[in-house]
Parts: structure tokens; C-alpha cells; sequence
């Protein structure tokens, strides 16, 4: 099975779940607006994750990004009063989480799948505990409604501004790593980091720089869960989002414009998953356990049948020494 | 004749983290269109002095003076700025780029957020390469050119930034005898234009034919310097050893026996898909080496990776004491008595996590010697057979459990060595291996693959030291693109037809002074 | 420094610096981390119940740690343990709770199916690596969301309790390890733990097939050329792995009073899996090591009980301190940059 022809028929036999599942009586428009809000967050982190690989540095603290910067989002939304300030806050959380992962990676040498893993595991444990902390209720906060970014409302769905914000990100993502110097230099460092260094360029910066961009970018989404598409926050807000952000990268061969595709893939799948839920007549007839794997299936196929093709810059995951 | 000063290194120290001592206290001057040599043996300091030199290493103490100003080093890229660049051993080019590309990167003369420069630097790079006699394709990438074209495009990158201060690391360990003589030439033409010029070598011949000046370095320090004129290649090869070098291997008279090894129109691709031995036909026989001369990168490792498993074929035949061994994997070929001493022993050769023990049993941990009921690990047999491995060899270690990285190379060369010799092959295949060993070390291995030879035993021998190969093989043969150029006993080529040979062109009927002939 | 010392100074100084920030988290809310802690170590261990409750908590940890540390032993990234543990205890509550068998045999069954079912979910990760090259962090992640789904739905579906339905089945009697003493919930699963980590100790370093694993994790070029056949080595990496983490998850049902069962939300086995990967870090991945952090940990997790209740620090702040100890853990020589400034 070549890579294209295994991703097409993927994409074949999603179409064929959708089909089947709207013949049982499912509207495909609300399918579609639940794809889009959940593509939303997995393309913002995907995009932000293509670009730091590109330079060599690997992020898969992702998952515990999404958390945290929720908790944070929701707070400067509450405190400033705006949704919108919320996603800023978010997007600072998940900068400061990339650029301290990032510095560990470049300056201590770190193990970067274990510190990521590191983070993701503390993430778990900090969002309990901060929704105590500052909202002294277990488990569950709800805010008010005026917070959440309204969404626009065009005649068939309704659309974030923060998916077309998404978009945004990942056609200008492609365009910097092809055509700009930065981008050139980006992939110079993932490349090959001693020719970089010997060029007067500062490997370490430019890898500091993706990191935290990365995490900016993941960081915005981790906020859009709960005040862009959510409404409430709960403890396990994530589901794993930042797990399928990287099969996305993965599948994309750290491409944007395909990170944005796949993450649309997945995102589909979900819409699927959230639309059987919620729709009388099918919900009885298909066990929402299976519809929940939707997505996790998806990715495991897609990341299987995609990956022989791929080629990854020769550095990915490895701190660069120059002595 | 008095030159004007360029650079002026004092009492240049390095300490490394983890203890080693690189240099102590060098001094070292770069005059005004002036070629230097920096002559010495592996680890004497040469590459880090210039390292150092061009801002890719700090010094621990010391300082340096370009035209008469301090000045501290904190990258690569300050170097640059005051015109000192270096071209490494090791290229610094993204493989993946093309060489205009790679020259760009790092000067691409706009803003981050705009598109490279790449119409001007084109410009500047044909003006370049007109003025300097070294012409490279501009838009393949270079991992797909060949290693002295990829050379120049370092050569340009660095002097595209304005360098009249050029250093050069090795810069012959990879190119042909004819690709030599043009990198000396445009060296020349260099330093008349108004460069000066260090040359980094071990090779005594081309140190006095190029520099003005040689300094020898050994184990860190200064042991003497002398412009070329004044100097011989044995007064070099003193200061940079130490004792007169030379060691003749002597051996026993014998006539080979049968063929152990025998290779028949092989084929092998590279891992970019080309070809990378082509129709590749010979025999090694018991009881002699046989060497394979040649610059690196003609098919060599992909030789050796095809006949000892590590990599499969793509056509042709190997028998092994007359039995097909193509596909086996490298244990079954242990078996059957074959023996590889890899070229690259920390990738190969030895699980540097392990210990001294643990090294020991690696390839042979599945025999039953080694191995009980249950696929229990004898380990007192283990241990044992580590420390005979020890004694015999003379391997220098605190300890049987100490991590292998702990060894100095030459010991951890012994080590790979001592197992794989133990294993009473038949036959040997060895590669490169006294590469980057002291003297001593080196010397004691080239002893025992000649013992082995004459205990009847068969070495394939492959390096791209054209002295290992002259002293310990009875037949050599100088690979060049995947192809034998020719094959003969040693007396029968001069040194420099073989050079020939090596860079491609088959010497009509050239018979000048016989090679220095081997001890019968 | 001798290489063991090293190692525990190491670990020491993450362990530290995941104490220091998780005190400076408390302040930052008012509470108070001398109380926490103190809460916290007299929790664990202030009373003979207390410490076989710790070693209780323990046990199952020992076991993902092993899960991880085969897994990086061999140059993998095996983090599916969570996954692993799931179908392991689904497979226990299965077996002791649905079948009849003679008392001995019981017990026998019950725990080969626990690690049956760990070992056959750790299969599709190993296959997928060795056939496709899919990186085993993707691939045991999604493989252990896929397993919470299908656990929560065979647990409810078909074997829940008739009338409560947030739980499977207890297991039968026959199917329940001997309970140590009546004050604790340690039952006699743990020295199969303990067996368990002191067979894979052996193995490791004993056969020629662990040797041949540590092989491939050290140096997977010298591995080739040994002849090693490196597909097979993470097979059995994970086989292994998943063994491990379908025992940690077989000895919350069979082997932990009082429920006897798997909750319906996987209540008593979620989060296993991750923190065994904490657990294996601090443990130096080897299976002794792991063996002494996990009763570190949890003493943690049983003393952070105590902590909640006493000091009003929640106790999955203890999570957050595990997953700062890893960070910490991820840089080489941690305690070089901190203690020394060279």
C-alpha cells in the first residue's frame, strides 16, 4: 500500500462512515461545524510542532500545553472578562512552557521525549489541583457564557474565528519555512546544525525561537478547548488532542498545509464521533464507546499507512554540541 | 623576507570537561601571504588549535592577536567577521541544499521575514569562482556531488565571506592525487593574491611541498619548526613522533595456499540507489594479505559490508571455503570463520555502555561455550575469557567492569581486535584498523595481522593509508569507483603509479623504481 | 564517582528539585508544604498499616516501571502501560469473576490472563513499529485511549454487577490473593510483583536474550553486527512490557480489598501506566531500582491521601510533583549544573 494511495483510502472510508451514518439519520452540516471547531485546536499545535521540528527540537509535552493553558485561558478570560484575552493568556502559558522545554533541550541537553513526557505528566496532576486552587470546586468549572468567543454565523455553519485564525497560521507557517530567510535557516538548523553554526547562525536561538513559538501556537488552542468550543472546563479537557497533534505532524512529513489536512482528517472524525452523540435515533443504535475510538482509530491508521514515506530532518530530537 | 604579522597566538591552553589536555601553552604566528604547515599525528592538537583559531572552540587560557588586536571569540561567526575561516575534515554543508544554497546560508542579506537574496549571490559566486579557478555546480545538492567537489563549495563558501586568513583541515584525506594538484595550485594563486594560509596535515611529502613554513605538533605542544626549504622528511617525522618511524614488518616466506575467499562479478548499491561496487572479481588465498587500496568513498564500505552481512547484494557471488555466503547474517558467517574488525569501532565494534566483559562477548554471545541451559549466561566463563582477552592483548584497563568509553582508543581498538582475532577466524576482514591509534597501538595490530598471515591464516585488508597497505599486504589492489584499477603483488607498482591508480587513470606500462619491497 | 553513586545523586537531586517546586506551588495558594509533607511522610509511614498500605499502592506501580524500563532497555519508548493495564485488569475481572475454578487453579488463570492480556494489547504497538516503523509514542497512545473505550464498554456491557453498575463482578473468593493483614490492602500479589521484577532482573542480565536487548538499546549499529535479529528483541521488549502492566492491572482486581473489581470508570487503574513512568526513571530503568521508587511513590500516593485530608492539598498534586521529577530527570547530570558551576 503506497502512502498516497493508503491516505486516499482513508479518506474513502471516511466518507463511507459519514454516508452510512447519515443515511441512519445524521445531519452532515452539524458534522461538519463539530469537525471544524475540533480540527481548530489540533491544527494550531500541529502547525506550531511542524515548524520546531524542522529545526531539530521535538515537543511532545503537547497534551499537558493543552491543559494547562486552558486552565490559565479561563482564568485571564474571568479576569479580564473577554474570551478573547483569554486565548492571549493561553498563548503566553504555552510560550513560557516551549521556551522553558526548549531551553532544557538546548542549553541542559535534556532528554526531549522524556521532558515533554515530563511535562505532560505534571500537566495531569497541576490542573486538579488549579482548579481547586482557584476555583475551590473539584473537577469541573463552569464560566459564564459571555466569555466564550462567539463564533460567526454564515448560513449553513456556524464558524470560530479562531479555525479561520488556524487556517491562517498554517498558509502563513508554509510560507515562511519556503520562502523567507527565516524559514531557509529553520531547516538548515534541523538539517544539519553544524553547517548552520559555521554560517555565524545561532542554532540555539533559532531552536529557542520555534519552541516557544510552538508552544504559543499550542497554547492558543489549549484555550480555544474550553472558551472557543467547550464552554466549561474540565479536568480532562484534552482527551489526548495533544497525542493526535503529533500523528497530524507525523502524517503531514512536518508540512503545514498537510498538518492542516490531516488535522482536518481527524477533526472530521470527531465531528462524526460528537454527532452520533448528540443525535436522537442514531445515538441508540450505535454505542458511543466505538464512536469515541473514532478518532484514536483514525489516527493509528492513517499514521501507519502514511509514515514509510516520510523523511524527517536528520537532527529531529537531538541537542546539538559544538565542541 | 619579513612578513607583516596576522595573527599571533600566545600560550594557547585547552582543558576539556572531561579532563583531557589538548594543548599546553602553544604559541603560533600566521605571517602575511604565507603558507603554514601544521604537521603532527592524530591528537596532537593541530584541529583544536585551529578551532580555536576560528571561534568553533573557546581556549581555557591563552590569547590571540589579529593584526595586532586581542580578540575573544565567541562563535564561529565572530572569527568570520575579522576574516579567519575554516574548512573542517568533516564538511559543514546541508546535504540537502545545493551549493548555492549552502553558500547563502548565513548571509542571505535581507530580513528574516523576506525571500533569500539568491539572483545576487549567484552573481557574486560566478565572480568568485572566475577570479579563483574552482568551479562548482551551483544547484544540485551537494550530498549528490562528489567529495572534492563538495570540497570546493566549502572552499567558497568561507572565501565568499571575505577571508584572507583561510584554514584548511585534512583537506587531502578525500581527493585524488590529480584533484592534489589542483587544490595546490589555487592554494598558490591564493597567497599571491594577498591570503595567508594554514595547512593541517599528517602527510610529511605534502607538507614540504606546499607550506612555507612547518610547525610540528605533538601531544599538545610545539616540539619544532623549520621552513620547508631547511626541512627533510625524516627531521619532520622525528618532532612529530619522536623516534624514527618506519617500522618494518618482517614476516615469513610462504606461498599462498588455497582460496578461502572468493568474490565473483559482485554488485552492490549504495544507500542513495547507485551503484556502488561494480563486477567486483577477486580471491584471497590462505596464508596472505591482500589489500585494497584507495581513497575513501570508492565503494570501499559497501564491499565490506556486503561480504561480511551487514548489508545485501545486488548481484554476483561470494563463497567462503567454497560455499555461497551471500545472504547469511554476520553470526552464521562467524561460524563458518570469518572475522571483521569494523572501520568504525564505536559503531560497529563495541556497545560503549557496556563493559569490558560485556564488549568481550559481543558476536559470540551465542555460543554454547558461553551460553548454559535456558539461555543462561555463563558468566565465569565470560569473565575469564575477558581477562585472557586482557592479558593477551595487553589491553590497558582498571577493570573488567568498567563502561568501554572509559578506554583511550588504542585500547578499545585492542579490545575489538583481540575478540575478533580470538575467534581463530580464517579469515580476517579488516578496515581501516589503526585508524586514529597511537604509534604503539598501531604498530602491535599491523604485528598481528601479519602473524595471522603467516600462521596460514587470510586477511582482507582495506584502508585508505597507502603506508598501512604497502607494508602489511603480498597483494594489493587500488579500488576506485566500485571497480579494481588493478591488482598485483606490492614490488610491482611505483608510489606514484598506484597514486594514479587511485585517482582513476590505469598507468600504461609504467615500471619506474619498484615500490620499497616487503621483507620475505 | 563510581556509577551508581552517580546515578542516586542523580535521582536524589530530581526528586528534590520535584519537592522544592511543588512546595512553592502550595505556597502560591496558601497552603502551607511543611504540613503538606509532614502530612505526607506520616501518612505513608507512621504506623505498621500505613507502611503495607504504602507497599499496597507499590505494587503496582513496580510494574508499569518495568513496563517503561524494558522498553527503554531495548531503545524503545513503550508508554502504552496504561493501555496495557486496562485490558490486563479486564482480562482478571473476566476470569475470576465469570468462570469457576478450583481454588489453586483459580488463582493460577486469573493471573495468566491478567498478563495474557497486557502482553496481546502490547502486541499491536510492536508490530506496527516493526512493520511499518510507526514510532511507539504515537502508536501506545492512541493504543491506550482505543483500550479505555473498549475496557469501559466489555466492563459495563457484559460484565458489570447485577445492581450496581459501577463496577465489574467481584471475583470469586478462589480468585483472590491472601490478604497479609487485616488492617491493610496488601495482598500476596505483591510477591508475585517482586518475583516478577527479579525474574526480568535475571533475564536482563543473565540470558543471552536480555543481553541481546540491552544490546540493541545501547548501540542498535553493534547489535547488527553481532548478529542480533533486532526485530524479535522488541517484540519480546514489549511482550514482556505488556506482561508486566496487565499483572499491574490483574492485581487491582484480584489482588486489592475490597472491591475485588474494575470500576466502571477504571477508576482503580487509570494513571497506573503513567506514573510507572516516573516510577522507572527515578528507578534508573533497571528493575531493582524500580523496585525501590515505587515504594517511593507510593508512599507519595498513600501519604498524599493523608496530605488531602490533613493539610487540604489535593493530593494529585503528588501527580504534578512525579511529572516535575521526570522533567528533571530528562537532563543528564542535572546535579552538575545545580550543586556545581563549572
Amino acid at each position: 500500500m503506497t502512502g498516497r494511495g493508503g491516505t486516499l483510502a482513508v479518506y474513502v472510508l471516511l466518507a463511507a462512515v459519514a454516508f452510512a451514518l447519515w443515511r441512519l439519520g445524521l445531519a452532515l452540516w452539524s458534522v461538519l461545524e463539530a469537525g471544524l471547531l475540533a480540527m481548530t485546536p489540533l491544527a494550531l499545535a500541529a502547525v506550531g510542532e511542524c515548524l520546531n521540528e524542522k529545526a531539530g527540537v521535538v515537543n511532545i509535552g503537547l497534551e499537558g500545553i493543552f491543559l494547562l493553558s486552558a486552565v490559565t485561558g479561563v482564568w485571564t478570560a474571568e479576569a479580564f472578562g473577554s474570551g478573547a484575552v483569554g486565548l492571549v493568556g493561553g498563548a503566553l502559558t504555552g510560550a513560557l512552557l516551549g521556551l522553558g522545554l526548549g531551553a532544557l533541550s538546548v542549553y541542559g541537553r535534556a532528554d526531549q521525549v522524556i521532558a515533554g513526557m515530563g511535562l505532560n505528566i505534571a500537566a495531569l496532576g497541576l490542573v486538579p489541583f488549579l482548579l481547586i486552587g482557584l476555583w475551590a470546586f473539584p473537577g469541573i468549572h463552569l464560566f459564564a457564557p459571555e466569555l466564550t468567543v462567539p463564533r460567526l454565523h454564515t448560513p449553513l455553519v456556524q464558524i470560530s474565528p479562531v479555525t479561520i485564525l488556524a487556517v491562517l497560521v498554517a498558509l502563513g507557517a508554509h510560507l515562511v519555512l519556503h520562502r523567507t530567510v527565516l524559514g531557509f535557516r529553520i531547516r538548515a538548523v534541523g538539517e544539519a546544525p553544524e553547517a548552520a553554526d559555521a554560517s555565524g547562525i545561532r542554532v540555539e536561538r533559532l531552536r529557542l525561537f520555534t519552541s516557544t513559538l510552538g508552544g504559543a501556537l499550542a497554547g492558543v488552542a489549549g484555550a480555544f478547548l474550553p472558551l472557543g468550543w467547550f464552554g466549561g472546563l474540565v479536568k480532562e479537557i484534552s482527551a489526548g488532542r495533544g497525542f493526535i497533534a503529533l500523528g497530524c505532524v507525523v502524517f503531514a512529513g512536518l508540512e503545514p498545509l498537510l498538518a492542516l489536512g490531516a488535522a482536518f482528517l481527524f477533526g472530521f472524525a470527531e465531528g462524526v464521533a460528537f454527532a452520533v452523540a448528540i443525535t436522537p435515533g442514531v445515538k441508540e443504535r450505535v454505542p458511543f464507546y466505538f464512536v469515541n475510538m473514532l478518532p484514536y482509530v483514525t489516527t493509528l491508521l492513517v499514521v501507519t499507512v502514511a509514515i514509510g514515506q516520510r523523511r524527517f530532518p536528520r537532527t529531529v530530537g537531538r541537542p546539538y554540541a559544538r565542541e | 623576507m619579513t612578513r607583516t604579522l596576522r595573527v599571533e597566538m600566545r600560550a594557547i591552553h585547552k582543558v576539556y570537561a572531561d579532563g583531557t589536555i589538548a594543548l599546553r601553552g602553544v604559541d603560533f604566528r600566521i605571517g602575511q601571504q604565507e603558507i603554514v604547515g601544521l604537521l603532527g599525528e592524530n591528537g596532537a592538537g593541530k584541529s583544536t588549535l585551529m578551532k580555536i583559531l576560528s571561534g568553533f572552540v573557546r581556549p581555557t587560557r591563552g590569547e590571540i592577536l589579529v593584526d595586532g588586536v586581542p580578540r575573544r571569540f565567541g562563535s564561529p561567526a565572530d572569527a568570520l567577521r575579522v576574516g579567519i575561516g575554516m574548512v573542517h575534515q568533516t564538511f559543514t554543508l546541508v546535504p540537502v541544499y545545493s551549493a548555492l544554497e549552502n553558500i547563502l546560508l548565513g548571509q542571505e542579506a535581507t530580513g528574516p521575514l523576506r525571500p533569500p537574496q539568491w539572483r545576487g549571490m549567484r552573481r557574486r559566486i560566478e565572480q568568485l569562482m572566475e577570479e579563483t579557478g574552482l568551479t562548482v555546480p551551483l544547484d544540485a545538492p551537494v550530498e549528490t556531488l562528489p567529495v572534492g567537489v563538495q570540497q570546493r563549495v566549502e572552499i567558497l563558501k568561507v572565501l565568499s565571506r571575505g577571508t584572507s586568513i583561510l584554514i584548511l583541515d585534512e583537506p587531502t584525506s578525500a581527493l585524488t592525487p590529480r584533484e592534489v594538484t589542483d587544490l595546490f595550485a589555487f592554494l598558490r594563486g591564493l597567497k599571491a593574491r594577498g591570503s595567508a594560509i594554514v595547512f593541517i596535515t599528517h602527510k610529511l611529502r605534502e607538507v614540504l611541498e606546499i607550506a612555507d613554513r612547518v610547525v610540528v605538533l605533538r601531544a599538545g605542544q610545539v616540539t619544532g619548526e623549520r621552513s620547508s626549504a631547511d626541512a627533510t622528511p625524516e627531521m619532520l617525522a622525528e618532532m612529530m613522533v619522536g623516534r624514527a618511524v618506519v617500522p618494518r614488518i618482517s614476516r615469513l616466506f610462504r606461498t599462498p595456499g588455497r582460496p578461502v575467499l572468493e568474490v565473483r562479478s559482485l554488485g552492490v548499491l549504495s544507500d542513495r540507489g547507485t551503484l556502488a561496487v561494480r563486477d567486483l572479481s577477486f580471491e584471497v588465498r590462505e596464508g596472505e594479505v591482500f589489500g585494497i587500496a584507495g581513497v575513501e568513498g570508492n565503494g570501499q564500505s559497501e564491499l565490506v559490508q556486503a561480504l561480511t552481512g551487514l548489508r545485501p547484494a545486488a548481484s554476483g557471488e561470494v563463497l567462503l571455503h567454497g560455499a555461497p555466503v551471500l545472504f547469511l547474517s554476520p553470526l552464521e558467517l562467524y561460524r563458518r570463520g570469518m572475522s571483521h574488525i569494523p572501520e568504525d569501532r564505536t559503531r560497529f565494534g563495541l556497545a560503549l555502555e557496556f563493559d569490558v566483559a560485556e564488549n568481550s562477548l559481543l558476536g559470540r554471545q551465542a555460543e554454547p561455550a558461553f551460553v548454559g541451559p535456558l539461555g543462561r549466561l555463563r558468566w565465569d566463563r565470560v569473565l575469564r575469557y575477558a581477562a585472557e582477552l586482557v592479558d593477551r592483548f595487553q589491553i590497558h584497563t582498571p577493570g573488567l567492569r568498567v563502561p568501554v568509553r572509559s578506554l583511550s582508543g588504542g585500547n578499545q581498538q585492542r579490545l575489538v581486535v583481540g575478540r575478533e582475532l580470538s575467534k581463530r577466524p580464517t579469515l580476517v576482514v579488516a578496515v581501516h584498523p589503526t585508524r586514529g591509534l597511537d604509534v604503539a597501538s598501531t604498530a602491535y595490530i599491523r604485528e598481528l595481522l601479519v602473524r595471522m598471515r603467516d600462521e596460514g591464516g587470510a586477511v582482507l585488508l582495506v584502508s585508505a593509508d597507502l603506508d598501512e597497505v604497502l607494508e602489511l599486504s603480498d597483494r594489493i589492489a587500488v579500488m576506485y569507483e566500485g571497480r579494481f584499477v588493478g591488482v598485483g603483488t606490492t614490488e610491482r607498482w611505483s608510489r606514484e603509479a598506484i597514486g594514479m591508480m587511485m585517482g582513476g587513470i590505469v598507468p600504461h606500462g609504467v615500471q619506474d623504481a619498484a615500490v620499497r619491497p616487503v621483507h620475505r | 564517582m563510581p556509577r551508581f553513586a552517580r546515578s542516586i545523586v542523580d535521582s536524589a537531586t530530581a526528586l528534590l528539585v520535584g519537592l522544592v517546586c511543588g512546595g512553592v506551588l502550595m505556597r502560591a495558594f496558601g497552603y502551607q508544604p511543611m504540613a503538606a509533607y509532614r502530612a505526607l511522610v506520616v501518612g505513608a509511614f507512621g504506623s505498621v498499616p500505613d507502611l503495607l498500605e504504602t507497599l499496597a499502592f507499590a505494587t503496582p506501580l513496580a510494574l508499569t516501571a518495568l513496563t517503561f524500563s524494558v522498553g527503554v532497555r531495548a531503545g524503545l519508548f513503550n508508554i502504552g502501560a496504561e493501555g496495557q493495564v486496562y485490558v490486563g485488569a479486564l482480562g482478571a475481572a473476566f476470569v475470576g469473576g465469570s468462570v469457576l475454578l478450583p481454588p489453586g487453579a483459580h488463582l493460577v488463570a486469573v493471573t495468566c490472563a491478567a498478563m495474557a492480556c497486557g502482553a496481546a494489547w502490547a502486541l499491536l504497538p510492536a508490530l506496527l513499529r516493526i512493520w511499518r516503523g510507526v514510532h511507539e509514542v504515537i502508536s501506545t497512545i492512541m493504543a491506550n485511549w482505543i483500550a479505555f473505550f473498549l475496557t469501559t464498554y466489555v466492563a459495563v456491557t457484559f460484565l458489570g454487577e447485577p445492581g450496581r453498575a459501577e463496577r465489574t463482578r467481584p471475583v470469586w473468593p478462589t480468585a483472590r490473593f491472601p490478604v497479609l493483614t487485616e488492617d491493610a490492602s496488601l495482598t500476596a500479589v505483591a510477591f508475585v510483583a517482586l518475583g516478577l521484577c527479579l525474574l526480568v532482573y535475571t533475564y536482563l542480565w543473565g540470558t543471552r536474550a536480555g543481553y541481546e536487548l540491552r544490546l540493541v538499546g545501547s548501540n542498535p549499529d553493534a547489535a547488527r553486527y553481532a548478529g542480533v535479529r533486532t526485530r524479535r528483541v522488541v517484540v519480546a521488549s514489549f511482550l514482556l512490557g505488556g506482561m508486566s502492566a496487565g499483572l499491574a492491572g490483574g492485581s487491582q482486581v484480584f489482588g486489592r480489598p475490597p472491591a475485588w473489581s474494575l470500576y466502571a470508570t477504571l477508576g482503580n487503574v487509570a494513571t497506573l501506566g503513567f506514573d510507572g513512568i516516573g516510577v522507572a526513571l527515578v528507578g534508573r530503568n533497571h528493575p531493582l531500582g524500580g523496585l525501590l521508587s515505587a515504594i517511593l511513590f507510593g508512599a507519595l500516593q498513600h501519604g498524599g491521601r493523608y496530605m488531602e485530608y490533613q493539610a487540604g492539598v489535593v493530593s494529585e498534586l503528588v501527580r504534578a510533583i512525579t511529572g516535575l521529577v521526570v522533567v528533571a530527570l530528562a537532563v543528564p547530570e542535572l546535579w552538575r549544573l545545580i550543586w556545581r558551576r563549572r
